[in-house]
Formats: structure tokens, C-alpha cells, sequence
């Protein structure tokens, strides 16, 4: 392959995520894309992404392929192999031939040889000081990537990096201002039907409070469904309380 | 239940719910004090903490007339510099800037609380003399509000949603005697919330006092809005 072609590859690749990021755009079909594109750009036959999950464990996100051998390969990869040292150690790890490597990581290496990939190319998915996951490249010839390789890889995987993020600190941040504005609406509620019944029937703020408690416990109601009737006069909670 | 940390708890260096969240911008930027106000998008309130008593009022100002450079930060998602508030213009916060006459305020920095795409609040910053807060220093808050973004939610979600936590004079959090207040001034006068809290914000103005501890005298039920005259 030519530097030339390889260059307009890379540089088609990254206008392609540039758009992917500002338009509307599924995360786990970017992450097909990128590991699709890599697998082309950098020569190799097939390609998986491992990204870690809430409890720290690899999992499998994307593939090349759904093929029994490529995938299985990929979740063996995430408990030993070139890959998971890759997310350990934050760098990225070339393995030129299995063969040579396969005392280190027995099982995975066995597997991969088996299913015949002789070369293993694991890349870092970087934030800052963390890393997320790692892509990994899997060759049917032996032959370590060069340091421009390498550093292809990486300059494709830090772009994916921040499309997994933009997605998962939009979906994630949406949620949680969602569910501090219900709370904050809430309490505010609560707190002006506790002001409703001290005026109207000259409770405490505390009885207020335990009337209303009971009233949305009695009736299966949230608090803040109840602090809405009080507000509204359409509940009586003073009255329901007696004798529950 | 949860108690407001209010006293020099040796625990408090080592354990993150407790860590003062106005601190970071006081050790790291030239300023004289600091607030920090969680507001979600329905504008609900919640006062996180104030590094002084003018930290305190700048918040608590802004809270009760609805209007100041934290609201415009935490709505547009940028930095609000007056570093010069005596030459400045107010013309969004007209009333705020009358009313922070009295306090020593030469310059007030506004910092959004972001997360993510979100704005979650600011951090209110200011300097009893006038003075820049250079390109560096908006780094710097900018990376500081981001990093308590997340425990800046958390406790205002727990300010929120347990029944039982008590609010001090220096956290106020969601001031919830004026929501209290307004509920009976409600029933005094037979209005809407956004009536009664009108009336309460409109008397603490005229008395000059501030709208929470009109409010109090509300609950203690020594004030009784029907018997005002109009």
C-alpha cells in the first residue's frame, strides 16, 4: 500500500467521523465502522472492539464479522492476551507472530492460531489518564505494525473515543438533570402543600408533613402526586389519616 | 437521616460527601469568595455552599429576584466576567446590581457548572477589589466546576429528596421555609405559587430584608399576609 492511499483513506475516514460526531449518530454503528475501516486501512482480515463495561470487564462491542471464530477469539481476548495488556497498561500492544507469543497467553494464543490469525494488534481507547477499551486487529500473515501503523490506529481510535463519550455523557447527563429537576420540582411541592396545610388547618410543618406522607402511602400515591392535590384543594389529607 | 456538615468535622478532608465545594476555587484562583448553586432547567434552586457571609448574600440575591450573572451562566453555559461592577452596565440584572450596593463587591465571576452538554449551575465567584479573571484563571474555574459537577448534583439531589435533612444558615440548599411560606401565603390570600411568592419576595424587598427570613417569620406564623394592607 502506498503512503498516498493510505492517506486519503485516513483522511476520507476522518471526515466521515467528523460528520458522524455533529449529526444524529448510533454509537454502536460508528464503532462497526471504525473497526471496519481500520481492518482496511491497516491491512489486516478482521477486527473486534473491546470496551469495559460498569464492573470493569471487557466486553465485546464490535466485530468485522459475527463469525463464531472471530468472536469467540475476541472474548477470550478480553480475559488474557495482547489485548486485555493493552487496556491494562494504556499502550499499544503489536504481536508480529503468535507462534512466538503463545507461551505467554496459552489459551488465547491456541485459539487464535487455530482459528488462523498469526498477528495480533490491540490499540488503546484513551480518555485523558483512562482507558475505556481497546481495538484490537487480527492478521492471517505474521509481521508486527510500524510505528506509523501504530500511530494510524491510534489517531482512529482516539476520534471513536470521543464519539463513545459525546454519546455516553449525553445520554447519561440527560438522565441525570432529569431526574435532579423531578426532584427539585418535587420538594419544592412538598414543601409548599406542607404550607398549605399549616395554614389551613394549623398544623406543624412536621404534621403536615406526616399527613401527607401517609395520605400518598394509603393510596399508593408519590408525594409530590399528593403536595399537588394539597396545593390544589382537591385532596383532604387531614381527614384520611384518622384511624389508619 | 442526614445531617449538614457545620463544624470542622476532622472527617472531612478524607471523606468526598463532605468536601467543601467552594474551597478548590479559593485555593486556586485571586478571589475573595465563592458560591456554588446547583439550578435545574425548571429553575429550582439549590444553594451547595458559600465561603462567606458576601458569598452567601450575592447567592442568596440572585435567588430571590430571579435575576444575576449565575442565572445568565447557568443558562447560556458561559463565563460571565464583571470585573469592574461599578463600571459595569447590569442591564440584564438591573435590580440585583442596585441591590448589592451595600455589600463590598468589586468584581463577580459567574462560572457554569457543566456536565457534559448540560448545564447544571454555577459557581459565583467575586473580589472585594475589581480585577480580571484572566484566560488561565477561567481554565482553571472552568476545570474546577467540572470536576465537583457530579457531587454538586448528587447532594443537591439528596437536599432534595431526604425528607428529614436539615439546612443551615450557611447552606441554605433549597431554602425550604420561603416554599413553605409561599404554600400558606397561598391559602392567606387565595392566590396561585407564583402569586403568594411574589408577595413575599415583593414585602422582603420593600422591608428590606431578605425573603427567607421574611419567610420564616411566615411559618412561625408571626406575619400573616391577609392582615397586610395592600
Amino acid at each position: 500500500m502506498t503512503a498516498n492511499s493510505r492517506e486519503a483513506q485516513l483522511s476520507a475516514a476522518f471526515v466521515k467521523l467528523a460528520d458522524t460526531l455533529v449529526t444524529d449518530f448510533d454509537v454502536v454503528d460508528l464503532l462497526h465502522w471504525l473497526v471496519e475501516e481500520c481492518t482496511r486501512i491497516l491491512d489486516t482480515e478482521a477486527g473486534g472492539l473491546l470496551l469495559v463495561d460498569a464492573v470493569g470487564v471487557l466486553q465485546l462491542i464490535a466485530s468485522t464479522s459475527e463469525e463464531a471464530q472471530l468472536v469467540e477469539v475476541l472474548q477470550l481476548a478480553a480475559g488474557e492476551g495482547p489485548c486485555l495488556d493493552c487496556f491494562r497498561t494504556g499502550t499499544a500492544v503489536t504481536v508480529g507472530d503468535m507462534q512466538v507469543n503463545a507461551g505467554k497467553w496459552p489459551k488465547f494464543s491456541a485459539e487464535a492460531i487455530r482459528r488462523g490469525f498469526l498477528s495480533v494488534h490491540a490499540t488503546p481507547l484513551r480518555l485523558r489518564g483512562q482507558i475505556i477499551g481497546t481495538m484490537n486487529l487480527f492478521s492471517t500473515h505474521t509481521g508486527e505494525l510500524n510505528p506509523a501503523d501504530i500511530a494510524v490506529a491510534q489517531a482512529l481510535a482516539d476520534v471513536a473515543t470521543i464519539g463513545i463519550l459525546q454519546e455516553r455523557t449525553i445520554k447519561s447527563s440527560s438522565i441525570i438533570t432529569a431526574q435532579l429537576q423531578h426532584a427539585l420540582d418535587s420538594r419544592i411541592l412538598i414543601e409548599q402543600a406542607k404550607g398549605v396545610l399549616a395554614a389551613t388547618s394549623g398544623m406543624t410543618m412536621n404534621d403536615a408533613f406526616i399527613a401527607i406522607r401517609a395520605y400518598a402511602r394509603n393510596h399508593n400515591l408519590t408525594l409530590a402526586k399528593v403536595a399537588d392535590g394539597v396545593i390544589a384543594r382537591t385532596l383532604d389529607v387531614t381527614t384520611a389519616t384518622i384511624g389508619k | 437521616m442526614m445531617m449538614v456538615d457545620k463544624s470542622g468535622d476532622p472527617t472531612a478532608t478524607r471523606n468526598p460527601a463532605k468536601l467543601d465545594l467552594c474551597q478548590p476555587f479559593l485555593n486556586d484562583l485571586p478571589i475573595s469568595g465563592a458560591s456554588v448553586t446547583v439550578i435545574s432547567s425548571s429553575g429550582a434552586q439549590v444553594a451547595l455552599c458559600a465561603s462567606d457571609a458576601v458569598a452567601a448574600r450575592l447567592d442568596e440575591l440572585q435567588f430571590e429576584l430571579g435575576e444575576g450573572p449565575q442565572w445568565v451562566a447557568t443558562k447560556t453555559g458561559t463565563v460571565v466576567l464583571l470585573p469592574d461592577v461599578s463600571s459595569a452596565s447590569h442591564e440584564q440584572w438591573p435590580i440585583f446590581a442596585a441591590s448589592m450596593g451595600q455589600l463590598n463587591v468589586g468584581a463577580i465571576f459567574s462560572i457554569p457548572i457543566r456536565m457534559g452538554a448540560v448545564t447544571v449551575g454555577a459557581a459565583t465567584l467575586y473580589r472585594d477589589t475589581p480585577g480580571e479573571l484572566d484566560e488561565d484563571h477561567q481554565s482553571t474555574a472552568l476545570a474546577i466546576a467540572s470536576a465537583i459537577a457530579s457531587t454538586a448534583v448528587q447532594r443537591a439531589m439528596t437536599f432534595a429528596t431526604d425528607d428529614d435533612i436539615s439546612e443551615s444558615v450557611a447552606v441554605p440548599a433549597l431554602r425550604r421555609e420561603v416554599h413553605q411560606a409561599t404554600g400558606m401565603i397561598m391559602v392567606h390570600l387565595d392566590s396561585t405559587a407564583t402569586v403568594a411568592y411574589s408577595r413575599l419576595q415583593g414585602y422582603a424587598f420593600v422591608q428590606g430584608r431578605t425573603v427567607l427570613s421574611v419567610a420564616r417569620d411566615v411559618v412561625a406564623r408571626t406575619l400573616v399576609f391577609d392582615d397586610l394592607p395592600l
